[in-house]
């Protein structure tokens, strides 16, 4: 690889930064309440996840509907590897990320020649269809699902360190982790090639880049990295099962990442912190303004629809891209 | 360079703003567990909405009619009842995100009521109650696996199990169907599998297995199981599901006119409910069902004309029904058990309280109940019953015939036993 | 054989309810460009609307055509008020891919959050207008019904109308030309934006019908028409996209198909069969059952 000696002090100051945040999150963690510390698990899982979507849509162009059931695989490779191998948690994971890879490859090779709502109609289908297996044969569990049991906290860390901060930091960890080789990723030569073919595929092909690899590569890794967040999210809930992985869970990922930006990785804290924290504001409201069984429930969904709207409509490429066309015209200006 | 550092202050404001937020929505640390000096703090998670949900979900407002008429007339000792219903749509997810709502943001004493089998499993396991010595009271699911004290110290069933519901099936088809082809529809988890597998130990051959996986009930599934159960020729159909899906079975059924000897589960077989769902009255007449309560119709039982009134005045415009029944009962039974509890209450308390005199406690359902310092067993029991040209339900035979059993290998035995007679005005003395 | 011929003749009433939901979104997708998830939010409100109706006056016919005209009222609405505030803005970046797609995503769950606010989540049953006993010819009763077979009368009587409208009159000639080649059709005097509009409230109404339809066997709820969505959306890309044609044999074959899966195997085989038959299509011709070659596209 050219570049090196730039690429390793970038590299260098990439770790340090990663370091230093994923202590800041750790003092964190020891400060708030248990039920912060299982809702900062689940944005750590978030976080995950929309990278994926970040990768696969906002640098590859390719949209995906279906990241759910990618997710899905992941959760249950991690979980058989857990319960039928009686593997250590660490290769569950490795597991987890190594088998929804190769779903992805598969997925890629048979969309690549897809685009636009063929692809999107195609990974829908898989979305709906992908978690009902799990229904057909008894290993997996049926509709009640399998436990995923990561096991308690190393009793070195006392009886006040409960079960969901030992989520929070393995998930917080992952987290970190996957961030950090995303954003190399996306930042080397491969980041370059898939902005290409998105932004003029036409281009792309004559400038001789091998698209279809190049599309396939990018659902491998997307649906790696989903697949890893599936198993973060069957360790928050210590189960898998065919109803956490719904077609809802897909819309939620790519509201996610449109919200905070579909080409914006730093952004994925922040849609996954909104994706969070949207339940939260709405029954916060829902309590505040009475009204009765219906306004909690579909209070939350009206309000993330909304954001969702408002946000395709005044900021499609997320929050950051308004942010620059300001700083342009501040710049241009003087 | 510049570039560099435009994309680093993202990063940095995107850790910020998280870090930031997190913080900014703690709460400091935990509070007291649900009891303060007026007010006692339950929750609940059921079907409130969704596929498995009509019937179900009239059950804690039930609960919470029956709380509100306590609170009016005293309290437990003093202190309102405050039940938090949380809808998680028979979905396990849902039950664990809900269950540690109520467990860790509203911090409630006790769980009272959580619905479904494979909701409870779940959400025993991931969040840790026994760790967190959580108490769940009268638990609506029958699941035998949950009588067991090792692995559920401080849970409390209410409802007679699904493998004692099956054993006092398989009785009376050995006693009133001798020789006729029998069917069987199931749901296809913890719930219809705990059923199935009494059935076997009970040494009932079923010529149709018809599994139907949870959520897929609807018209045009149903059709398949009605073609099945038609080809196979069972004259005697067993349904062990819920109501939701007992309604298409039923209705399609009639279209297709077969009419097999219905006999429907307790949990899927409340007539109210079925006739809402589209179930002709005329498909009910004759179908049998096992049952633990008297008929919500009947105002002469003591404990019905007491809850109705209940119900008329605090639930209005809602009609009662087998889940309205069965909702204000688990209110009783959880009032008895708080008051059984002291002056004082604590999580520790409450179980014990229940295990030394939970057997005692007043309930409308017939048989006895089972709890001890090793058992957390409710209802032990059922009667045979059959529906009318009304909907209504009346003791198959005339009379109350009550059968008790365990959810091993015990036998089925015909009881004498005598409820206890219900509190005065409904309103529980005890200590 | 009598399995054989049970299995095809429900294929085919759920077919068609496919069908008209597959060609509502062709419909959009030719004028537009955008695949318009919301049709299922816009069914579902027109529903609902219609099962107001029906059962008020409990005639289910009311219903429909309420459903209908409240569906056209709809589409045509989103497109004036929401579409074309949409193209003006998000044209550019790594979102315009997405960006339609998201906006239509949300405005289904806006819909669905409206409804069940309005509504709640309740299941909800319409009166059939005809009775759901299988027709019995002499000793045994086939799962068909006399609604099934209204179900396929009252598909097939608006696919009909739907083709003499565009075939046949000068209507339908604006709306093909100004979904092939706008520019041309604006130079041929043709008002290419009130156009668009009218389109979209057809596929409105269209998505009326297949709602009150699906309705007439099945509860509704605000997720009620979920999957009719889903199945609808694959019928399409099945037959092409660029087809009417095309979406309703796509929405046919998907319908036996998925019959087929559900008495043969089992329910729990029936979305990833689904799934199987979509990738088995696209593999083997990756525009649809109906692309003659290069077809013009996104």
């Amino acid at each position: 690889m050219e570049l090196w000696p730039e690429v390793r002090c970038a590299v260098r100051k990439k770790i340090a930064f990663f370091i230093l945040l994923g202590w800041l999150l750790l003092l964190i963690g020891d400060r708030i309440d248990e039920l912060r510390v299982y809702q900062g698990a689940q944005i750590a899982m978030y976080t995950i996840a929309l990278a994926s979507i970040v990768l696969l849509t906002g640098y590859s162009g390719q949209i995906s509907l279906g990241n759910g059931a990618m997710m899905a695989v992941g959760g249950y490779a991690a979980a058989l590897s857990l319960n039928k191998l009686e593997s250590p948690v660490w290769f569950a994971f490795l597991m987890a990320v190594f088998f929804s890879a190769l779903f992805g490859a598969l997925l890629g090779a048979a969309a690549a020649r897809l685009s636009g709502p063929y692809l999107a109609g195609t990974t829908l289908a898989l979305a709906v269809g992908l978690p009902e297996i799990a229904n057909q044969f008894a290993f997996l569990g049926g509709v009640p699902g399998i436990l995923f049991d990561v096991g308690f906290p190393p009793a070195r860390f006392g009886e006040e360190f409960t079960q969901y901060k030992w989520f929070f930091w393995i998930a917080t960890f992952l987290a970190l982790l996957s961030l950090f080789i995303t954003s190399n990723i996306l930042q080397s030569r491969f980041g370059r090639t898939w902005s290409a073919i998105r932004s003029n595929p036409l281009a792309a092909e004559l400038s001789g880049i091998h698209s279809s690899r190049m599309k396939i590569l990018a659902f491998t890794i997307s649906s790696a990295l989903a697949g890893l967040a599936g198993a973060v999210l069957a360790m928050t809930i210590s189960l898998v099962a065919p109803g956490a992985y719904t077609l809802t869970l897909s819309f939620a990922l790519v509201t996610g990442a449109v919200l905070a930006g579909v080409s914006s990785l730093p952004g994925v804290a922040l849609g996954a912190l909104i994706l969070v924290a949207i339940p939260e504001i709405a029954d916060v409201l829902a309590n505040s303004w009475g009204g009765g069984e219906n306004f909690s429930n579909y209070l939350p969904g009206l309000i993330v629809s909304l954001l969702l709207i408002l946000s395709v409509i005044f900021t499609p490429n997320g929050p950051g891209e308004n942010l620059r066309r300001h700083h342009h015209k501040k710049a241009s200006e003087h | 360079m510049i570039r560099e550092t435009r994309r680093r202050g993202a990063w940095l404001a995107a850790t910020v703003l998280a870090a930031g937020s997190l913080i900014a929505t703690a709460l400091p640390a935990y509070a007291e567990t649900g009891v303060s000096s007026s007010e006692i703090k339950l929750g609940i998670t059921l079907p409130l909405t969704g596929a498995a949900s009509p019937g179900y979900n009239k059950i804690g407002n039930a609960m919470n009619a029956y709380f509100k008429y306590v609170n009016e007339n005293g309290g437990v000792y003093g202190r309102k009842i405050t039940l938090i219903q949380k809808n998680d749509e028979y979905s396990p997810q849902l039950s664990i995100a809900k269950t540690n709502e109520l467990i860790l943001k509203d911090k409630v004493f006790a769980l009272v009521g959580p619905l479904g089998t494979a909701n409870f499993t779940a959400v025993h396991k991931s969040v840790g109650l026994a760790k967190r010595g959580v108490p769940s009271l009268f638990l609506n699911t029958g699941f035998s696996g949950f009588a067991k004290k090792a692995n559920y110290p401080a849970s409390f069933m209410i409802l007679p199990s699904y493998a004692m519901e099956a054993k006092i099936i398989a009785q009376f088809l050995k006693e009133n169907h001798a020789g006729k082809k029998l069917g069987i529809v199931y749901q296809n988890d913890e719930f219809g599998i705990d059923g199935m597998g009494a059935f076997k130990a009970a040494g009932t051959k079923f010529d149709v297995t018809v599994p139907y996986t949870s959520g897929s009930q609807s018209a045009a599934t149903a059709q398949t199981w009605v073609s099945q159960l038609a080809a196979g020729g069972a004259q005697v159909v067993v349904f062990f599901g819920v109501t939701s899906a007992t309604a298409p079975l039923l209705a399609v059924a009639a279209g297709a006119k077969y009419a097999p000897q219905w006999i429907l589960g307790s949990v899927g077989s409340d007539p109210l409910t079925l006739r809402a769902l589209g179930v002709p009255v005329a498909v009910l007449n004759g179908a049998q069902t096992p049952a633990g309560n008297p008929s919500p119709n009947d105002t002469s039982d003591e404990y019905v004309k007491q809850f109705q009134e209940i119900n008329t005045k605090y639930n209005t415009g809602t009609a009662f029904d087998d889940y309205v029944l069965q909702g204000m009962n688990i209110g009783l039974m959880t009032v008895q058990a708080l008051r059984a509890a002291g002056p004082n209450p604590t999580r520790k308390g409450l179980t014990s309280a229940i295990e030394t005199k939970g057997s005692t406690f007043a309930s409308v359902a017939y048989s006895p109940l089972g709890y001890s310092k090793t058992s957390n067993v409710g209802h032990t029991g059922y009667y045979m019953a059959v529906m009318d040209a009304n909907g209504d339900r009346k003791p198959f035979g005339g009379t109350v015939k009550l059968y008790t059993t365990d959810s091993g290998s015990g036998p089925v035995v015909l009881s004498t036993f005598k409820r206890p007679a219900m509190p005065a005005k409904g309103l529980p003395s005890n200590s | 054989m009598q399995k054989l011929l049970e299995t095809l003749l429900i294929g085919v009433s759920t077919g068609s309810i496919y069908a008209l939901m597959s060609l509502a979104l062709v419909l959009v997708w030719r004028s537009t460009r955008v695949v318009n998830f919301a049709q299922a939010g816009q069914a579902m409100l027109s529903t609902y609307i219609g099962f107001e109706i029906a059962s008020r006056t409990e005639i289910f016919w009311l219903g429909l055509a309420c459903a209908i005209t409240a569906g056209a009222l709809l589409g045509a609405g989103v497109d004036y008020f929401f579409m074309r505030v949409l193209f003006k803005r998000a044209v550019s970046g790594p979102a315009a891919v997405v960006a339609p797609v998201i906006a239509t995503l949300g405005l289904l769950g806006l819909i669905r959050s409206i409804v069940g606010l309005i509504w709640g989540g309740e299941f909800k049953s319409i009166e059939a207008p005809a009775s759901k006993n299988g027709f019995t010819l002499g000793e045994t009763t086939i799962p068909f019904s006399a609604l099934n077979l209204l179900i396929i009368a009252t598909a097939s009587l608006i696919l009909i109308t739907l083709a003499i409208i565009f075939q046949r009159t000068n209507l339908g000639l604006s709306l093909r030309a100004s979904a092939y080649a706008p520019e041309i059709a604006q130079l041929a005097g043709i008002k290419t934006a009130r156009t668009r509009t009218i389109g979209w409230a057809i596929a409105g109404g269209v998505g009326g019908v297949a709602g009150m339809l699906v309705t007439s066997y099945n509860f509704l709820s605000p997720y009620s028409l979920d999957l009719l969505l889903v199945f609808g959306f694959i019928a399409a890309v099945i037959g092409g996209l660029e087809s009417m044609v095309g979406s309703v044999i796509g929405a046919l074959t998907l319908g036996i198909g998925l019959t087929f899966i559900l008495n043969y195997i089992g329910t729990s085989l029936v979305f990833i069969g689904g799934f199987a038959v979509l990738i088995v299509v696209l593999l083997l011709k990756p525009d649809g059952i109906m692309a003659r070659g290069k077809v013009r596209r996104a």
